[in-house]
């Protein structure tokens, strides 16, 4: 039995869990829910033997946690960078392979060899764990604390990111292991929760605020509804007249990709592909992990080396003619989870909206006073006008990811790419993302391309839909 | 053998060259790219610096494409998988040089004599040729087609880091330096300063140098304070330890990621700011250490100096190139059989503070040696802002490769020549320490100061105060620092 007394932690970001009380029996499974920045990932992270504890006391503790988050994924990535010699030598370095990071001294190898099987992911073993793409590094997460023999199993919003047949395989997968070892969920979801959750714990600004059983249902709608308090009259703020971008010519594509292919030495990626996005149209972008739904994207952005290689029309610029990325990019409003982990910038909430107006990453120009406020406005939308002058990388996840999308609507770009912009967001957020992308799309000054997995964040105004498949050729 | 080139200048001018060194102001970059729109760019090398380089360069609308020798491209090496795997134009030197307005050499140092003599008869009339370090120009003397212009860009920084800031939308600090010799159509200025644009280097600050002030100071902050103070140190502070009966482990992680802690303090306020991390009695102590050091010392940094100005360093240095390296692969294999290198770093906790307060004398040695070097590099003509970037300003990217692996990876990132007056620097420097050494204990390397009396004298606290905030490098770096966080609002 696992038990917290009176527990008080703070974490390395100076963010406090305070009076925890909170007892886990060893049948119970637990979901962990509340707002973004709530204290959720916090609290599991105790679990884990994170965190510096200020009063109160723990028994029971677990000697050894199976763990998945995106703050274990972001640590290792992190650390694989700071491996690269690239930084420094004049080599290229490879980074170290999925083999080498997945079979460690404390996997069973069996296990981990089973799991590789069921998530189809054998033909990522030879390859560098930080060229993965989100979906694949966190099947690597999970194939780690699945196969430690962990006392407790915390799984910190682990279905994120995960194509639909992954999702269903763990779910399943899941059901089993419970059987024998307990399991702590971090969950923004309601909709998602397992249904071997039997207990679930509400947190709201680092405290443990409902504690309710799975069947007590009364008590579980009401939770329920909290999670989901709808807001009232979502006001876009205006664009700056200021910073407008060269006018496009209304009767050409934004964007015109033809024959595409995108190849690496042991694969091919996309291949054959023709796109057209005309403007005001809307589209939904779909895919398993691993399709190339990213690498398409990146084609349009810029940031794809294979851009120059192919047939690429954007924003008037025949690719390879001259133009530089910057021309590119200031018709582009764009959020992803590669640009999260690229945005580890100590600056503030407000410099990091307005960084959206120069499409960098960090703020290296002076920005105006309409600028400023137009940011504040934007802040304050997501209830954070209070929080403008804090640095942004203190922030939760899920918090972050709501500035970020306001630094890629801010201009409202003739663009706006949003890949799988919910991601880290809880219930409330999701919805208010998905009324600002609703907002946007309706106020036809910008054309928007969406990707997400999951199916039921459809979006009123988007009617076209593009779906990529793996592409199993290896030659 | 090679010819010095700036042994056969008149002191007049060398002195000229040597003081060359400007900030230069963001409205000098306002014609962008343009010197280089629709030139055709051809890298020679496509390592770190010449992938990245080329990345951004071609990010930034120019044209790219990278030349490697036949057998590189035949065995398909890693070079020429680099560029082809995103996507560049590979083709022999005979296939692309002829074609190339710009031609980019990123190849190492020591293959410069063969890379050039190879392709400057293959290059157009009226072309450019650009290097990234001087040093074959001035201390080869290598002699340049009179119609082909010839510059110098010059990223201060790895390759990858001036890919990831470019990407980020800012750059890395770049020099930039025109070889008067060599500039028969006067555009080596305006190429240069595209080529800086291009890269994104303008975004950062660009300091306008000469070849031969890069060169000689270049050489003299990476073989003093850069490389040879650092292994220096690391080896006599971890020798102490545990002399002293300390816990291996200890001293190796106080050491390893000492450096770069302590110099982190240094990057953002200067000498002031390293020592303003100790506590009173602490930094008294390191003053009265550094002050010691710098009066043993200060003959070795005169000496190398003296060599580097006089091109007995790069003689004797090419002399080891032309015997095979016999010396600097004998001193690379002794450096790893030292104890420090070879005892892994203890899985302890040490604390950001803990670093300082036990690492003293690691603070005093990297004051004594920034102090001389600046001071030594001043004295022989440099420029006090190029005396400030090869010495304080580039100490902390120098101790952020002992903190990955020792000074293993230390000499395996610099250049070879770097590495050479390293170890010159190296064995000439423990021998002269030995005595001070002696007198040496843990309250200074590994243990700290005993905390029981924290009281220091009012009078001698301000004497050391005044002393270090007025040594002349704090006053350049202050205003350089405040060029850089003009341009870099966020750091």
């Amino acid at each position: 039995m696992i038990q917290l007394r009176e527990l008080s932690v703070e974490f390395d970001e100076g963010f406090q869990l305070k009076h925890i009380n909170w007892q886990l029996e060893p049948q119970q499974h637990w979901l962990i829910t509340g707002a973004n920045g709530a204290g959720k990932s916090a609290l599991a992270a105790v679990l884990a033997g994170y965190g510096e504890i200020l009063a109160g006391s723990t028994s029971g503790l677990p000697a050894k946690c199976g763990w998945v988050s995106f703050e274990a994924q972001a640590e290792l990535i992190q650390a694989e960078l700071k491996k690269d010699d690239a930084d420094i030598t004049d080599v290229i370095s490879l980074g170290t392979p999925v083999r080498e990071i997945i079979f460690t001294d404390e996997i069973d190898p069996v296990m981990a060899r089973e799991l590789i099987n069921k998530f189809e992911l054998d033909y990522l073993l030879e390859r560098a764990f930080r060229k993965l793409s989100t979906g694949e590094s966190r099947k690597v997460m999970l194939i780690r604390a699945l196969s430690c023999h962990a006392q407790l199993l915390i799984l910190d919003e682990p279905f994120d990111g995960l194509d639909s047949a992954t999702h269903t395989l763990l779910q399943n997968h899941l059901a089993q292991v419970v059987l024998h070892t307990p399991v702590i969920m971090v969950l923004n979801r309601f909709d998602e929760i397992p249904d071997f959750v039997s207990h679930i714990a509400y947190m709201e600004n680092g405290e443990l605020r409902h504690q309710v059983q799975r069947e007590d249902t009364k008590a579980y709608a009401e939770l329920y509804q909290l999670l989901h308090l709808k807001t009232t009259e979502l006001q876009v703020p205006e664009a700056d007249a200021d910073s407008k971008t060269p006018a496009l010519d209304p009767a050409a594509p934004l964007v015109k990709l033809h024959n595409i292919c995108v190849k690496y030495p042991d694969m091919v990626l996309i291949k054959d592909l023709d796109w057209t996005i005309k403007p005001n149209q809307h589209w939904q972008l779909s895919g398993p992990n691993g399709s190339g739904k990213t690498a398409l994207l990146s084609l349009i952005t810029g940031d794809h080396p294979q851009c120059y290689t192919n047939d690429i029309f954007v924003f008037g610029f025949q690719r390879g003619n001259g133009e530089s990325i910057w021309q590119i990019k200031q018709y582009i409003g764009y959020v992803s989870t590669a640009l999260q982990w690229e945005y580890r910038v100590g600056t503030s909430l407000r410099n990091v909206v307005i960084s959206g107006f120069y499409d960098s990453i960090g703020l290296y120009s002076k920005s105006t006073d309409r600028q400023k406020q137009i940011a504040d406005q934007w802040l304050a939308l997501l209830g954070m006008q209070n929080r403008a002058d804090q640095p942004f990388n203190k922030l939760s996840y899920g918090d972050q990811r709501l500035v970020l999308i306001a630094r890629a609507m801010v201009k409202h770009p003739p663009l706006l790419i949003l890949d799988e912009p919910c991601l880290g967001l809880d219930d409330l957020n999701r919805q208010l993302v998905l009324a600002l992308i609703e907002k946007i799309c309706a106020a036809q000054e910008t054309s928007v391309i969406y990707v997400n997995h999951h199916a039921q964040d459809r979006i009123a105004g988007i009617s076209r839909y593009l779906t990529l498949k793996k592409s199993c050729d290896n030659s | 053998m090679s010819n010095n080139y700036f042994n056969t200048l008149p002191l007049r001018e060398q002195l000229e060259q040597l003081a060359k060194c400007r900030f230069m102001h963001m409205n000098e970059f306002t014609d962008g790219v343009e010197a280089l729109k629709g030139k055709k760019m051809v890298i020679i090398g496509c390592g770190a610096q010449g992938l990245n380089q080329g990345l951004n360069l071609r990010d930034s609308g120019l044209d790219v494409s990278y030349t490697l020798r036949q057998t590189a491209i035949d065995e398909k090496r890693q070079s020429y998988k680099n560029a082809t795997d995103n996507g560049f134009t590979v083709g022999t030197y005979e296939e692309l040089i002829p074609t190339a307005d710009i031609v980019l050499n990123l190849t190492p140092d020591k293959q410069h004599t063969p890379v050039v003599t190879a392709v400057m008869p293959l290059m157009k009339q009226g072309a450019c040729l650009s290097y990234s370090h001087g040093f074959n120009i001035v201390e080869e003397g290598m002699q340049i087609r009179d119609d082909l212009t010839v510059i110098m860009v010059a990223p201060k920084c790895p390759g990858s880091e001036v890919r990831a800031e470019y990407v980020r939308g800012f750059g890395v600090p770049t020099l930039i330096a025109v070889h008067e010799d060599n500039d028969p159509q006067g555009q080596g200025l305006a190429l240069a300063k595209a080529y800086a644009v291009g890269t994104g280097g303008h975004k950062a600050g660009v300091l306008m140098s000469s070849f031969i002030a890069e060169v000689k100071s270049d050489l003299m902050g990476e073989q003093t304070i850069l490389c040879g103070m650092l292994q220096t140190g690391s080896l006599l502070c971890f020798d102490k330890m545990i002399d002293k009966g300390m816990d291996a482990g200890y001293a190796s992680k106080l050491i390893q990621f000492g450096w770069e802690t302590i110099t982190e303090a240094l990057k953002y306020g200067g000498v002031t700011n390293m020592l303003d991390r100790l506590s009173n009695p602490a930094k008294i102590k390191a003053f009265d250490l550094s002050e010691e050091l710098k009066v043993i010392m200060r003959p070795l940094y005169n000496k190398h100096q003296d060599d580097i100005i006089n091109g007995t360093f790069s003689s004797t240095m090419m002399a080891d190139w032309a015997n095979d390296d016999v010396n600097l692969l004998g001193w690379r294999a002794e450096t790893g059989e030292t104890a420090f290198e070879k005892t892994p770093a203890g899985d302890m906790e040490i604390s950001e503070q803990e670093y300082f307060d036990h690492g003293i004398l690691m603070v005093a040695m990297v004051k004594a040696g920034v102090e001389l070097a600046f001071e030594t590099m001043t004295a022989a003509g440099i420029i006090a802002d190029s005396a400030y970037y090869e010495s304080l300003h580039e100490t902390p990217l120098i101790a952020n490769t002992i903190a990955r692996k020792k000074l293993y990876e230390m000499n395996a990132t610099i250049s070879d020549t770097a590495e050479y007056g390293c170890y010159l620097y190296n064995h000439a420097c423990l021998p002269l320490l030995g005595d001070f050494m002696k007198n040496i204990d843990t309250d200074v390397i590994g243990r700290g100061l005993s905390s029981d009396d924290n009281g220091v004298d009012n009078a001698r606290l301000i004497e050391v105060n005044e002393a270090l905030r007025s040594h002349p490098v704090e006053a350049i770096g202050a205003t350089l620092r405040g060029h850089m966080a003009d341009m870099k609002k966020i750091v």
